[in-house]
């Protein structure tokens, strides 16, 4: 059983993931388009994570046997919400609200959905109760990614 | 101007739905087969808009650096990572943390990169968001 800790750092880390996937994906868009991008990225990740579960079956480490019965057949649509979710940034990233603007009105989208989510038990997931603590929490952290994301339009 | 507003807002609501609907799939396999359904249906979908649409492969993509096809294989152990985490510390805690590491990594690659412009905003920034992540961790 993974420490206390560790699903803190691994979603610290996988931030990170995220950046860099952001930083490589974006040198596609520089020579094409956003469209392009995404669909180079979602093609080289299919075959990347094909050959993840090949390694992973092979060295005997496969799945194991699932906990839960079967998933909906809408719990496959992931992968829709995320190709969509290029097109409007990258529609919103070339009007008035540029990049910083962007992604700082993502943040709340992703915020305010993530506690709705979770006071509802949404999309099959585990209903979860909302501490003030947590409520601070993500206040501290989305007001410190505002300063972040706006940085060069407040340096004088 | 309402319409870029509510692609920004629906563009980050849609990041946590796709985390959701892959952390639930992943109960149902694993993360990484939710990573893979995750990026095989987005690459269906994408190329179906692109069939219709055109232009999709534009000229000079070749000459993008080595590490542009790296992208993708990042992006796999990134969704397999959010549908792991999502079952088992919820929605809200998932999005914030990997909000928090994608704002600090983003700092220090812009630094990295040599990008140095308004560093004590953005160390200001870097110093809200840790104190946000101790008050997130305590009492767990």
């Amino acid at each position: 059983m993974p420490n206390r800790l560790f699903p803190f750092a691994l979603a610290f880390a996988s931030g990170g993931l995220l950046s860099l996937m952001i930083l490589f994906n974006g040198q596609w868009a520089a020579n094409g388009t956003a469209l392009f991008a995404s669909w180079m990225a979602h093609g080289t990740g299919s075959l990347a994570a094909l050959v993840f579960l090949a390694g992973l079956s092979l060295t005997g480490k496969g799945p194991r046997p699932a906990p839960v019965a079967k998933a909906p057949r809408w719990a496959y649509l992931g992968g829709l919400s995320g190709a969509v979710t290029v097109m409007l940034s990258s529609t919103a990233v070339n009007s008035a609200l540029a990049l910083s603007g962007t992604l700082a009105l993502g943040l709340v989208g992703q915020a305010g959905f993530s506690l709705l989510s979770d006071r509802f038990g949404w999309f099959g997931l585990p209903r979860r109760r909302i501490r003030a603590a947590d409520l601070g929490a993500l206040a501290l952290i989305l007001a410190g990614s505002g300063l972040i994301i706006f940085s060069e339009r407040l340096a004088p | 101007m309402i319409l870029p507003l509510g692609f920004a807002l629906g563009a980050g609501v849609l990041v946590g739905v796709s985390r959701s609907l892959n952390g639930r799939l992943s109960l149902a396999t694993s993360p990484l087969a939710a990573s893979l359904w995750n990026h095989v249906v987005g690459f269906a979908f994408l190329s179906a808009v692109a069939g219709i649409f055109g232009g999709l492969m534009p000229n000079g993509w070749p000459d993008a650096p080595l590490t542009a096809w790296a992208g993708g294989t990042v992006g796999v152990l990134f969704v397999a990572s959010g549908s792991w985490l999502v079952a088992r510390i919820g929605a809200t805690m998932t999005a914030m943390l990997v909000i928090a590491g994608q704002m600090v990594s983003g700092v220090a690659l812009d630094l990295a990169l040599g990008h140095g412009e308004g560093l004590w905003i953005k160390a200001a920034g870097v110093a809200l968001i840790l104190s946000g992540m101790w008050l997130a961790q305590r009492r767990r």
